[in-house]
């Protein structure tokens, strides 16, 4: 899939923009904070409707402006269809063929879209909720009824979390609700894991010999499901319900007593490990690298396989931050197959041939020159 | 911008309707300053009159003008089934739909701990009063299809499980996540014949 045309208006620091795109790659140069993150954001953000780097969705509204719109044209099997993105003071709206879509889950998946950009290398560094929103992300765009458990599991744990405060002070005693609320919450969980390790094993079947070729063949990636309850990944639903169902009676006391749900998905993790070593405490910043660079690119692939296309890459600054065996193992990578944004402030040093094939645009404040 | 004092006072009473924002409440109050005299003061009585005269059935919860309501009252109805619902909008869609013989039990609400709502807060004690005084061998569970609705669908079906009395819960056609209200007769119906037990 490939998006063909890109409008912009009081996005960030664009008024009015209106771009149309190679199908291959397409290079974004510019000096700093001039709007090349901005413009890969708004991508991100019409796939998503959400920011990759803010929480806070008014920020993308331009200063002392109403509302941000952005609106995409994109190619999809032969098809071509309008999304739109509008984000006004009162809120957000996402049109798919211009129709309003009220679920989020009726939306994303439209696009798919892989971001890489230099704080992706957090993904294995970082703190847990990076790689749980890295999945979650990652599996909504393939599987958009994921995103809508999601949000039903959420809701719930906000509910469950509630009843447990006032049950660790007492004010409410009655433990029906508490099952009532577990049972819920147990019936999404389950969901949830369940999805999760068939992306995982998807994942890693991709990311392996990727991770072995960046490698120079000389590490074995392997990724490992940390899960709060003890469950192998081969389980079905009924299997993962009944262990929540037995640990949430084991320690039911506990989370009264801390008045907070304490096991789930929103607790688990991803473990990294190269040559059997733990990447994220005893890898080096190379190993990290590579890591992060092969999940990310595995993502190409099995995004391929279950959308039957391949997504959109966006690459914001990071070229830079790769060594040239990595650089030109990313850019053989995509080669002619993905339509790619490259961002960066320079082209010197960048010899590969992909790249000199690019479409060239220069960004200057908020303006675009093709 | 500054109103007379009567005008802001009315386009305060306007913003305290749902779905009013500033704008349309001053479109309305002006609105209203052109109309005739007696229509606003049939406009005034109907929304005293609607406040004064209406109370909720002290048996079913539903709004009414008479207390036990119509519905209660009318023998002829099934005495056996009631159907709980959240809100007395939803008595008005079942009864449209004429498919619904039984009674009713209007909830006002659901059960939702982070909005500090706990089943006595919502009608459910009223309901299981309701349970050992009169002959019900049925309750269908027509709350809403979102996460509290189903909590309470959930909640009154474990407490009403070891008296013996059946619990159906409405499924199918119904937008999930959505409000028994938007949903139309058709798939209403739908819904109540595809009731399952809890
Ligand atoms: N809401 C906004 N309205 C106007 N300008 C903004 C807004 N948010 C960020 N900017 C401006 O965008 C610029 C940063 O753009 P960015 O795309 O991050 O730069 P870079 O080219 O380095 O990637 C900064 O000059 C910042 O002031
Ligand atoms: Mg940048
Ligand atoms: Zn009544």
């Amino acid at each position: 899939m490939h998006i063909q045309q890109l409008k912009l208006k009081n996005y960030r620091n664009y008024g009015d923009l209106d771009l149309s795109f190679d199908d291959k790659v397409n290079l974004i140069i510019g000096e700093n904070a001039q709007g090349k993150t901005n413009l890969m954001e708004a991508i991100y953000v019409l796939a998503f409707s959400k920011s990759h780097r803010t929480p806070r969705e008014k920020e993308l509204i331009q200063w002392e402006q109403e509302y941000a719109k952005i609106e995409g044209r994109i190619t999809k099997r032969n098809q071509n269809f309008p999304l739109e993105i509008i984000i006004s003071t009162k809120g957000k709206k996402a049109k798919l063929n211009r129709i309003e879509q009220k679920r989020l889950s009726d939306y994303i998946g439209a696009l798919n879209v892989v971001m890489f950009a230099p704080e992706d290398l957090t993904l294995v560094k970082g703190p847990p909720q990076i790689r749980r929103r890295f999945i979650d992300m990652e599996l909504g765009q393939i599987q958009p009824r994921y995103i809508y458990h999601l949000g039903q599991y959420q809701k719930v744990l906000k509910q469950r979390n509630h009843l447990l405060k006032q049950m660790q002070r007492n004010v409410k005693t009655d433990p029906t609700m508490l099952n009532v609320l577990t049972d819920q919450l147990i019936e999404h969980a389950a969901t949830l894991l369940e999805r999760r390790f068939v992306f995982l094993e998807l994942l890693r079947k991709w990311a392996r010999p990727i991770h072995h070729g960046i490698s120079r063949e000389l590490e074995e990636l392997e990724i490992k499901y940390h899960a709060t309850i003890e469950v192998s990944e081969d389980a079905n639903k009924e299997k993962i319900e009944t262990i929540y169902l037995s640990k949430f009676n084991e320690i039911q006391e506990k989370e009264i007593e801390r008045g907070t749900t304490l096991i789930g998905p929103h607790r688990d993790d991803l473990i990294f490990f190269v040559n059997n070593k733990d990447v994220q405490t005893f890898g080096s910043q190379g190993q990290q690298r590579t890591t992060a660079l092969s999940i990310k690119l595995a993502e190409i692939d099995l995004i391929y396989n279950e959308v039957g296309e391949y997504p959109i890459l966006l690459l914001d600054d990071v070229l830079s931050e790769l060594d040239d065996y990595r650089q030109s193992h990313l850019l053989n990578t995509i080669q002619g197959k993905v339509q790619t944004f490259v961002s960066t402030t320079s082209v010197d040093g960048i010899n590969h041939e992909t790249l000199k094939k690019a479409e060239l645009f220069r960004v200057n404040s908020g303006t675009v020159v093709t | 911008m500054y109103y007379p004092e009567p005008i802001s006072k009315l386009v305060d009473s306007f913003t305290k309707l749902p779905g009013i924002g500033p704008k349309t409440a001053v479109r309305l109050a002006f609105f209203v300053i052109n109309m005739k005299d007696d229509d606003v003061l049939e406009f005034a009585n109907s929304l005293v009159n609607a406040k004064r005269e209406l109370t909720h059935c002290s048996v079913c919860g539903h709004i009414t003008d008479q207390d036990p309501c119509s519905i209660c009252q009318d023998d002829t109805r099934n005495q056996s089934v009631i159907c709980v619902v959240q809100d007395p909008k939803d008595v008005i869609a079942m009864e449209k739909m004429k498919e619904f013989n039984g009674k009713y039990h209007v909830l006002h609400g659901a059960i939702s701990p982070m909005d500090g709502i706990g089943p006595e807060d919502i009608n459910v004690p009223d309901l299981l009063n309701r349970l050992k005084d009169e002959e019900v061998e049925e309750l269908i569970l027509a709350t809403n299809p979102n996460i509290e609705g189903e909590a309470t669908a959930m909640y009154i079906s474990r407490l009403v499980k070891p008296s013996g009395i059946r619990t159906t819960r409405i499924a199918h056609g119904l937008p999930v996540g959505g409000d028994l209200e938007y949903a139309d007769e058709v798939t209403l119906s739908k819904a109540l014949e595809g009731r399952r037990d809890l």
